[in-house]
């Protein structure tokens, strides 16, 4: 579904991402995940048009979408969860997850009807319900828990339809109760939707629980990819790790 | 989510409607009638200026443009005595609308501060040229000489009590408007826009042309507001068209409320008593009228129906919802 | 439209110097005024719309000093400082409450405080206008220059508020004061991070702001009659300069209030209804093709 190939990205000399190379396979889950600085956002953000990439391609469905305009990627169907939730302040939760859904369905622009209209209404239904939202419905989005916020900013994305959902940090700023949580609507809403997740994330735990593949980044490229297991068995990431542990004191 | 029924909002306006027309046979005070009538004007300024402040976040320093575009094209036409009252009425709103495409295509690309002084630095152009273009306009004195008025549909708009009741009638009409526009899908992109302009650009919706299409509806509004000022007072004058005015029209929105609403409506009545309560008390008009503002703008910090719904929300739960057309994120910005 | 006028105006040596004069007086008056407004926005980030107000105080302020003294120096001091307390308090006591809010928040209670000031001018000095008189020192026959002729006070007037401007100069780029006051402007967070205490140095601003302000007034009571809405007119136009001079540049407003002033006075040869459309259609053109302004830089 979306491949990375030969990806590149410099910023004044510094290799952020550096002649990377991905597969993502349609309807897989794969966590990404490296030490800071590992070029993980910078990814993200080359994939979803923010950043344009030096070299290299990024295939998304058989089309080459790298350099592309961000709207034009949304378009094609790539969703993003950001790391700091980026909502509509003063809309609810339902408002703001019906409005998008009517704007993916180009109807933003209606004035002689009343808003909502009914179908949109209903996919913004399942969504709430499938991210457990539906107890705040009725809550401004700038009124809502962290979690809660992150989690509307995963809905607004889903909203889109996207084929392929990023979802940069989607625990972070959580405590470890908050995190399960959070992490099995992930899960539960990449079973229900099925469509191609990938997500980065710091906690070890919960990659290893519910990835299928992991990939592991250092200095922007590949370190290791693979099954869980076996990437956490691996000596070279256990090295960067490790040596993150003696700079940063965590793992 | 939001009672957006038609229904209500239609029941509402009937009723508001009934009860204004039947005020003049209950209570013969002229003044009363002019007082709405003059309120309509400036209420339709400061509601249609909201659609583009509150409900968009677009603050445009030049929303008078259109009250004095429309209030000039009316008057001139009928002084040409080319046109029937209707038709000059059509006419000013499209000329007014396309005016605001034209001056809307080039100020909604800029952002914040810079819309606001492009719009207002368009204005204060269309004064000066009001001001030089003497032959068309008559310069400084305005327009006099009256605005004919030829009966049409049996409404003779040279009686006050036929102008009081189709000034109510438009002014209704134009609310009605906006509540259906502020309550459609479209207003929620608006204020999609207003909240968060890079993530709605990122859904895909096409900011420029929203916000060009909002500019160009808020200006024909106000332009409707000109038209009835200009009756209301048989002529259009340079003033109409001052930056003053679109400041009046800012300041009947923050007195009011730029969340609810009817805030500004609200605001335009609060600011108009005021005005008439302090001449007629005092000769210090600005040292009373200044002081009042002041409290409003330090002590109460937001309009007045805003504040009621702030009060009335405070006593439901800390984050309950409310039902209106959303909160103004205006506040929280850089 | 007075082409033939105008030609005949640029075809005269003495026209075009007693042109250029007027123009300069103009100019270096908004320059000063807009520096304020400039300076205070660059800053704090607040539009300081009382500013015509600051002025006009400055000049009544200077009317009563000299009435007082006899002394036009002092009237100047008056006049300056006067404005710089008040300027102070202002902003201590009204505009330091609403920093956060939204601009029409701060538009209002400077609009409140327009017309509060207005009204006790009126009170105090009356509503008739007020002539301050040309001080003794310059009682002074024209100066003959490039073929045309100056009132010495003019020149004086152009000489001093250059001094002012580049007194500003040097305090923004020169002095400790100004390297806090600069580097507030690019982030103010760091600033007051650095354990710089924030609400003087804001007082300190506004009051400086206000200082040019007022010191405008006086030095233009001697050419322009006092009136209460003297603020108003000034206002618009030291808006005009400091959007075309680009927000937060002070060098930008002395350029532009200098470019205002010198197309005002042949503007009012040429084009005599049109003089303020003439100022608007420079600040459109500025805010379509370069919205930042002639020396503006982009605050993020």
């Amino acid at each position: 579904m979306l491949a990375i190939e030969g990806l590149q990205k410099s910023f004044g000399g510094v290799k952020a991402v550096s002649d990377l190379n991905l597969r993502f396979p349609p309807g897989s889950i794969t966590a990404v995940i490296g030490p800071n600085g590992a070029g993980k956002t910078t990814l993200f953000n080359l994939i979803t048009g923010h950043l344009r990439p030096d070299h290299g391609r990024i295939i998304l469905g058989g089309e080459d979408i790298a350099g592309l305009h961000r709207v034009e990627i949304v378009r094609r169907g790539i969703g993003r969860g950001f790391q700091v939730a980026s909502l509509f302040s003063s809309l609810s939760v339902e408002e703001a997850i019906t409005a998008t859904v009517l704007s993916h369905r180009g109807q933003a622009g209606i004035i002689l009807r009343r808003f909502p209209l009914a179908t949109s209404q209903a996919r913004a239904e399942e969504i709430m319900s499938l991210l457990g939202l539906l107890d705040v419905r009725s809550v401004l989005s700038r009124n809502l828990s962290h979690g809660d916020q992150k989690l509307l900013d995963i809905g607004l994305a889903l909203a889109l339809e996207p084929r392929v959902l990023l979802l940069d940090e989607p625990t972070a700023g959580m405590g470890p109760d908050e995190r399960w949580q959070m992490i099995e609507k992930v899960q539960r809403l990449w079973r229900s939707e099925r469509m191609t997740l990938v997500f980065v994330e710091h906690d070890m735990d919960i990659v290893f629980k519910i990835a299928e593949t992991v990939r592991v980044l250092r200095g922007g490229t590949v370190l290791a990819e693979g099954v869980p297991d076996e990437v956490r068995r691996n000596p070279a990431v256990i090295e960067a790790y490790l040596g993150v542990v003696h700079e940063e004191g965590r793992l | 989510m939001m009672s957006n029924t038609l229904y209500r909002d239609v029941a509402v306006s009937v009723f508001v409607l009934l009860a204004l027309i039947t005020l003049p046979f209950a209570s013969d005070n002229l003044g009363v009638r002019d007082f709405i009538i003059f309120v309509s004007a400036y209420g339709l300024l400061a509601m249609s200026l909201n659609l583009l402040i509150g409900n968009t976040g677009m603050i445009s320093f030049g929303h008078g443009m259109f009250f004095a575009s429309g209030a000039y094209a009316f008057a001139l036409m009928m002084q040409s005595g080319q046109f029937s009252i209707p038709a000059a009425f059509l006419l000013s709103v499209l000329s007014s609308a396309a005016l605001a495409l034209v001056i809307g295509a080039i100020c909604v690309r800029l952002k914040e501060i810079y819309f606001a002084f492009l719009t207002l630095a368009f204005q204060m152009l269309i004064h000066s040229i009001i001001l030089s273009w003497v032959s068309l306009t008559g310069g400084d004195q305005g327009l006099v000489g009256g605005i004919p008025r030829p009966p049409f549909l049996g409404i003779d708009l040279s009686d006050n009590l036929h102008l009081y009741i189709f000034s109510c009638a438009i002014l209704l009409a134009c609310v009605f408007a906006m509540r259906q526009l502020v309550t459609s899908p479209f207003g929620y992109t608006l204020r999609m826009i207003r909240d968060n302009q890079e993530r709605a650009a990122f859904l895909g919706i096409d900011v420029f042309r929203m916000k060009l299409i909002v500019f160009v509806i808020a200006g024909s509004i106000a332009s409707v507001g000109g038209i009835i000022l200009a009756l209301f007072v048989s002529g259009a004058y340079p003033n109409f068209a001052f930056w003053t005015t679109s400041g009046e029209a800012i300041f009947m929105i923050m007195l009011g409320g730029t969340v609810t609403f009817l805030g500004p409506l609200i605001g335009a009545i609060i600011l108009t008593m005021l005005s008439d309560f302090v001449t007629v008390y005092t000769e210090h008009y600005g040292l009373v009228l200044g002081s009042i503002i002041l409290l409003f703008a330090l002590v109460l910090r937001r309009g007045m129906l805003d504040s009621i719904l702030e009060f009335w929300d405070r006593r439901r739960a800390p984050s309950a919802s409310h039902e209106l057309a959303g909160e103004a994120a205006v506040d929280a910005r850089d | 439209m007075e082409l033939e006028t105008l030609a005949a105006c640029v075809a005269s040596m003495s026209c075009v110097v007693t042109q250029i004069i007027s123009g300069l007086i103009i100019g270096v008056l908004l320059f000063l005024v807009a520096s304020g407004v400039t300076l205070i926005f660059g800053v704090l980030k607040v539009i300081n719309f009382a500013h015509g107000s600051f002025y006009m105080l400055g000049a009544y302020l200077a009317y009563t000093a000299y009435v007082v003294t006899g002394s036009y120096t002092v009237a100047i001091v008056v006049g300056a400082l006067g404005v710089a307390l008040f300027g102070i308090l202002f902003e201590r006591f009204f505009i330091s409450r609403v920093y956060g809010s939204n601009v029409l928040m701060q538009l209002l209670v400077c609009y409140a405080f327009i017309l509060i000031l207005d009204d006790a001018v009126k009170i105090i000095w009356g509503s008739e206008y007020l002539s301050m008189g040309m001080p003794d020192a310059f009682r002074l026959p024209p100066i003959r220059i490039g073929g045309g002729f100056a009132p010495p006070f003019y020149l004086f007037l152009i000489a001093i508020a250059i001094a002012i401007g580049f007194a500003l100069w040097v305090i923004v780029e020169r002095t400790r004061f100004g390297k806090i006051v600069r580097a507030a402007a690019h982030n103010g967070d760091m600033v007051s991070a650095l354990g710089i205490r924030t609400p003087y140095l804001y007082a300190a601003v506004f009051g400086l702001g206000s200082l040019l302000a007022g010191a405008a007034g006086a030095l233009a009571g001697p050419v322009r009659s006092l009136t209460p809405g003297m603020g108003f007119s000034i206002l618009i136009m030291s808006f005009v300069v400091t959007v075309v001079g680009g927000m937060g540049s002070i060098a930008g407003a002395f350029v532009a209030a200098l470019l205002i002033g010198v197309t005002r006075s042949f503007g009012s040869i040429g084009f005599p209804l049109f003089v303020d459309g003439l100022m608007f259609l420079i600040m459109t053109l500025v805010l379509i093709f370069k919205p930042t302004g002639l020396f503006g830089r982009r605050f993020a």
